[in-house]
């Protein structure tokens, strides 16, 4: 469970993670996807 | 551009039931220097709530890039392209706006508030006939800086494949593994949204990670 945390933490931290595994892999690969061009969007409050 | 689904709806119901219970703090991300957003947070809606423009400003700059990626994880893209979460990310936020005011701190984070109303948002959507709709993709201003074809198109495939994978989990180890990895949650705060203590949440990451694995693996060597 430790290790599984210390994966978790580093991929929800944006941090290098060893890639050990496919699953680890994905889920590395779906954050690089969603995180991409974020900051384009954006909202302003109206008055 | 946008498919103009830029309409708040119907607004959540802030009461004290839905805002209730926890003694944490809000802590609703971790900063790259493992400081905590809790306090700046909890200010920060405090004078939002008060109507304190620049809090406003402030408190939907945190809020929104994970709102966006909670989005775009759960939505996926439409024709290559993000519009659709990226509108549903933008209405959560807009929904939150429109709620602040009626908004009371009773302890509870006010990250298990965004993300139930983003939980809520998506599901609508994944209800709806939205994603038939297929918005026109704008021309580009200038030159695309970003990665080039063939990485994108890897990149999409496999972002796809962790998706399928991810929704063939049961529904609270998806929404855990969402809200703790692309939305960047502690295991605490994602404890809090989800109404589970920090060991119930690493004993069910523990599990849902195994699981995924074994998805994974199987579809190796199938």
């Amino acid at each position: 469970m430790a290790e599984t945390e210390a994966i978790l933490r580093a991929l929800s931290r944006r941090e290098p993670v060893a890639v050990t595994d496919e699953a680890v892999r994905l889920l590395a690969a779906l954050i690089d996807d969603v995180d991409q061009r974020c900051s384009s969007v954006s909202i302003t409050p109206s008055a | 551009m946008t498919t103009g689904r830029t309409s708040v709806g119907i607004m959540p119901n802030v009461t004290e039931g839905c805002v209730a219970d926890a003694k944490t703090g809000v802590r609703l991300a971790t900063r790259s220097d493992g400081a905590s957003y809790g306090d700046d947070l909890r200010d920060l809606t405090s004078l939002a709530v008060q109507g304190d423009r620049t809090a406003i400003e402030s408190l939907l700059t945190q809020l929104r890039p994970m709102v966006v990626r909670y989005c775009r994880a759960r939505l996926g893209r439409v024709s290559g392209q993000y519009h659709i979460a990226d509108d549903v990310a933008q209405e959560v936020c807009i929904a939150v706006l429109s709620a602040l005011p009626r908004y009371r701190d009773m302890g509870r984070p006010f990250a298990s508030f965004v993300f139930g109303i983003a939980s809520h948002k998506v599901a609508d959507a994944l209800r709806s006939s939205v994603r038939s709709a297929v918005p026109t993709q704008d021309l580009p201003d200038g030159p695309d800086e970003g990665p080039g074809p063939e990485e994108t198109v890897v990149r999409y495939i496999e972002a796809e494949h962790a998706r399928r994978l991810l929704s063939r989990l049961p529904d609270n180890q998806r929404e855990l593994l969402m809200l703790r990895v692309v939305s960047g949650l502690s295991a605490e705060e994602t404890g809090n949204v989800l109404g589970m203590s920090p060991g119930a949440v690493r004993v069910a990451q523990h599990r849902a990670l195994a699981r995924l694995r074994a998805m994974a693996e199987l579809e190796s060597i199938a």
